[in-house]
């Protein structure tokens, strides 16, 4: 350092050119950073009341099986994806229903209802659930996942509250 | 070694540029940072355009690749224009017109060599400008033609005075020019050479002025292109309902065709139903756009059967229009109403509310060259005054045609049969009471007429 | 006081590990060889080579992001450069960049050409960087040529119709490259495949390959000067 503050003219173009390339650098790569991650950012939590049927037509004690498609809007491909599980009613009383989902929380895999067993079994792994969704035997972590917003519409339409995600 | 290069340089002058040069580096500058330095302003000079560029005028959008529509006129990007108009100019001389790889492939390989060969020709040490006026003359020639071609390129050739001023400005005139410095001026003087690219350059940009200011471009028609989903529905919802809505209903859901000439009466699927919309994905469903279903009597929509039809960008609005506003798996964004809102009292007017209206449910008929009585709904001018039983409305009278047949009462016509409009389903209540209000307040055209009408006028009664 | 004394084990530090790389890359050479060169005095003509390098670079950065959402195929093509610039964010950034970079980058590398012929700079002992970039304007206009097929819309379509019939109308192997050139006799997915490939692959492998070259002569050679009446 000579001491004094003046930039000399070399110092002062090594600096702004240090200083430009940062400005091209930041100008362009902050904005990339953001489009990259872009689809991460994008909270997919979709909402909606999906029927599934016609409450009196569902019998009483009974696992009924329902299943629904939702289409996924990903950039530009729409993909269908199937939804299932079943209805039981505890009783006649429309709002004394347990709606389980087919979805084995262990690894996803769909069960299905073995009625001489009297159980949910999914044939991924032999994981046996209750007629309540609760684990008997098997790897499964959890119980069965409930869907516990359900309404009954003025046409006797059972609907269930969907959540993507 | 003291040989003679091939090139007719020998090592002497080779010593002596050598030489020059190491003189010239003791008065230079250094890489880093003068050079380097010059180099980054002029990367962010460019960087800045370039963000303004995309901020501010974009990437133009344009419709979807369309095979089957053979009237497009193709049109090269903006740097292969000079080419392209050279090779239309090219194609009017007689008789070397018509041997086309004479310009597409011969000329542009020896403009390439030319460029290749560039250091073995012109082999002499001289630099300087004065030394090399020929070379430079050439090339600022051939450059000025580049540059009037391509703001030529719009222009059509052809026998006309137009055509034949950019022939003589694009074609004839660099070629004198050519001619002239490389073979009858060679060892002219360089004030010659100049003069002559001079005026050269003056009369080829002369004559691209005056084709430029002699061309009117006709208006162009340029397709609407709609980018995010809510705007490809209103895309959709705007073409359906002048293309689909006649047999197929506002809502799709018709089975039965009503006052359709050729179709009376025949059964259709519900093109709203989950029969159709579960079955046929988005390819299939523009399939029988474009191709129709000649089993079902369903027309071909596409270009391929008709040059006015649809092209492959609005066939594919219209199928997104079906999937969010009629396919339960998919969830509507929330969409502009079909006309603004009226507030208690307000006189809804044309412009404003009907029109929307009118071009959703009535104009799929209320068109030239179908069946509707000579009844054409695509002005205000034909609402009020056109059709076989004219005027269908009058302001103030609640009993008109109009009025009784969108409100599904039998109408004072008859003979065709049809005793509601639309004839395949029923008008929402909402859009009768926009007619009844503006009928009975006296048919404003415009907002502003419907705005200087007293408001107290009351609602009239069905 | 304290502070100062960080600041010196700070700078020991650097030292250390700058001598260690110095040793092994050979730093301090690289700097003398490649960057504190002597050159003649430029002006803003000669930043023209160096500009189009730049926006080579920023074509190939933009380019490289460009594909972690564009799809080469005709059904999702025009999508996917739609959902680029309507869905994504910052999209019509890279995109406007890219589309623009490439006119840009055009205009600028046929303007350094022109410089490059106005001052004989082509002359001995530089008749190969010239050779070299003579290929790497017919390189810049064939990325040009192959990235416009790209969107497949209307405007894309019909222009690479009619410029490979263009190529097609030469004597005897007019067709044979016409079909070369489309992958079949028709513009197709296979067209767009291969324009795809050659865009993003092949044309820039070469060119950077050129640009090395070029570049190599020109620290070889140092840049040429600005003629006087001596030269």
């Amino acid at each position: 350092m000579s001491g004094s503050n003046h930039l000399s003219r070399r110092d002062f173009m090594k600096v702004t050119t240090g200083v430009i390339g940062g400005i091209i650098t930041v100008v362009i790569g902050a904005p990339v950073i953001d489009y990259l991650v872009d689809p991460a950012l994008r909270a997919g939590a979709k909402e909606a009341w999906i029927p599934i049927g016609k409450l009196d037509s569902i019998p009483i004690d009974k696992p009924t099986p329902f299943a629904f498609t939702r289409t996924q809007v990903n950039g530009w491909e729409r993909t269908g994806t199937s939804f299932g599980g079943f209805i039981i009613r505890r009783s006649a009383d429309p709002k004394d229903i347990l709606i389980l989902s087919s979805r084995c929380t262990h690894l996803g895999c769909s069960v299905n209802w073995h009625a001489d067993a009297n159980e949910f079994i999914c044939p991924c792994h032999d994981a046996k659930f209750s007629k309540e969704g609760k684990v008997l035997d098997g790897p499964p972590p959890k119980p069965l996942n409930q869907y516990t917003d359900f309404k009954v519409d003025g046409d006797g339409n059972l609907l269930i509250f969907f959540k993507e995600g | 070694m003291k040989s003679t290069h091939k090139f007719g340089m020998n090592n002497e002058t080779k010593e002596k540029i050598k030489k020059r040069y190491d003189q010239i580096l003791t008065r230079g500058e250094r890489f880093w940072p003068d050079s380097i330095f010059k180099d980054a302003v002029m990367a962010l000079a460019i960087f800045l355009v370039l963000v303004l560029l995309a901020s501010f005028v974009g990437v133009p959008v344009e419709p979807k690749a369309d095979p089957s529509d053979t009237s497009y006129i193709p049109r090269p990007e903006w740097y292969f224009l000079f080419l392209f108009k050279f090779l239309a100019l090219y194609g009017q001389i007689p008789l070397l017109g018509k041997i086309e790889w004479l310009a597409t492939v011969i000329i542009p390989t020896i403009a390439i060599l030319l460029l290749v060969v560039m250091p073995f020709i012109d082999h002499k040490s001289e630099r300087h400008y004065s030394k090399r006026v020929l070379p430079i003359s050439i090339m600022g020639i051939l450059v000025v033609s580049m540059v009037t071609l391509t703001l030529m390129s719009d222009v059509p050739t052809g026998p006309t005075l137009v055509g034949a001023l950019q022939t003589i400005g694009g074609l004839v005139i660099p070629s004198l020019a050519y001619i002239l410095l490389l073979f009858v001026f060679k060892n002219m003087s360089n004030k010659t050479m100049i003069w002559t690219a001079g005026i050269t350059a003056a009369l080829m940009i002369g004559f691209c002025g005056a084709v430029l200011a002699l061309y009117q471009a006709p208006p162009s028609t340029t397709e609407t292109v709609a980018t995010t989903v809510v705007e490809q529905i209103q895309a959709g919802q705007q073409l359906y309902s002048v293309n689909c809505v006649e047999c197929h209903g506002d809502d799709g859901k018709t089975t039965t065709i009503k006052g359709v000439k050729g179709l009376e009466g025949k059964q259709i699927f519900a093109i709203n139903s989950k029969d159709v919309l579960n079955t046929l994905d988005d390819p299939a469903l523009e399939g029988v756009i474009a191709y129709g279903r000649p089993d079902a009597g369903m027309n071909p929509f596409g270009k391929a059967y008709n040059a006015q039809g649809l092209s492959k960008s609005e066939m594919g609005y219209i199928v997104v229009f079906m999937r969010y506003m009629w396919d339960d798996r998919f969830e509507k964004p929330t969409l502009k109403p079909l006309y603004p809102p009226l507030a208690a009292g307000e006189i809804p007017s044309y412009e404003a509310q009907i029109k929307p209206i009118v071009d959703r449910y009535c104009v799929s008929c209320h068109r030239p060259q179908k069946v509707n009585r000579s009844y054409l709904m695509d002005t205000y001018d034909h609402i009020l005054k056109s059709g076989d039983d004219a005027p269908n409305v009058t302001a103030g009278d609640m009993n008109s045609i109009l009025m009784q047949l969108i409100q599904g009462q039998r109408a004072v016509v008859s003979g065709d049969g049809i005793d509601a409009m639309p004839p395949n389903g029923k008008l929402p209540a909402d859009v009768v009471d926009v007619f009844k209000r503006w009928v009975a307040a006296g048919m404003p055209n415009t907002a502003a007429d419907a705005k200087a009408l007293p408001t107290a006028v009351p609602t009239a009664k069905p | 006081m304290h502070s100062i004394g960080m600041w010196q084990k700070l700078r020991t530090a650097y030292t250390t590990v700058y001598q260690w790389l110095d040793e092994r890359l050979g730093l301090g050479e690289m700097y003398t060889n490649l960057l504190d060169r002597p050159e003649p005095l430029g002006n803003w003509w000669n930043t023209l080579g160096s500009a189009s390098l730049f926006l080579f670079i920023l074509q190939a950065a933009t380019g490289i992001f460009l594909t972690v959402y564009y799809t080469p195929s005709p059904d999702h093509a025009y999508d996917s450069i739609n959902y680029i610039m309507t869905g994504v964010a910052f999209g019509w950034l890279v995109r406007g960049i890219h589309h623009w970079g490439a006119t840009l980058m055009v205009l600028v590398v046929f303007i350094h050409m022109l410089r490059v012929f106005v001052t004989a700079s082509y002359k001995y002992p530089r008749e190969l960087t010239w050779l070299v970039g003579v290929g790497l304007l017919l390189l810049t206009l064939g990325m040009g040529f192959t990235g416009y097929l790209l969107p497949w819309n209307q405007k894309a379509y019909w222009a690479t119709t009619v410029a490979t019939q263009i190529a097609g109308s030469m004597p005897f192997v007019g067709d044979f490259i016409l079909k070369a050139l489309r992958g079949g006799p028709d513009l197709s997915a296979l067209t767009l495949q291969r324009f795809f490939a050659a865009h993003i692959w092949i044309l820039p492998a070469v060119l950077i390959a050129l640009i090395g070259i070029h570049l190599y002569l020109i620290i070889k050679h140092g840049e040429s000067h600005f003629p006087t009446k001596e030269d």
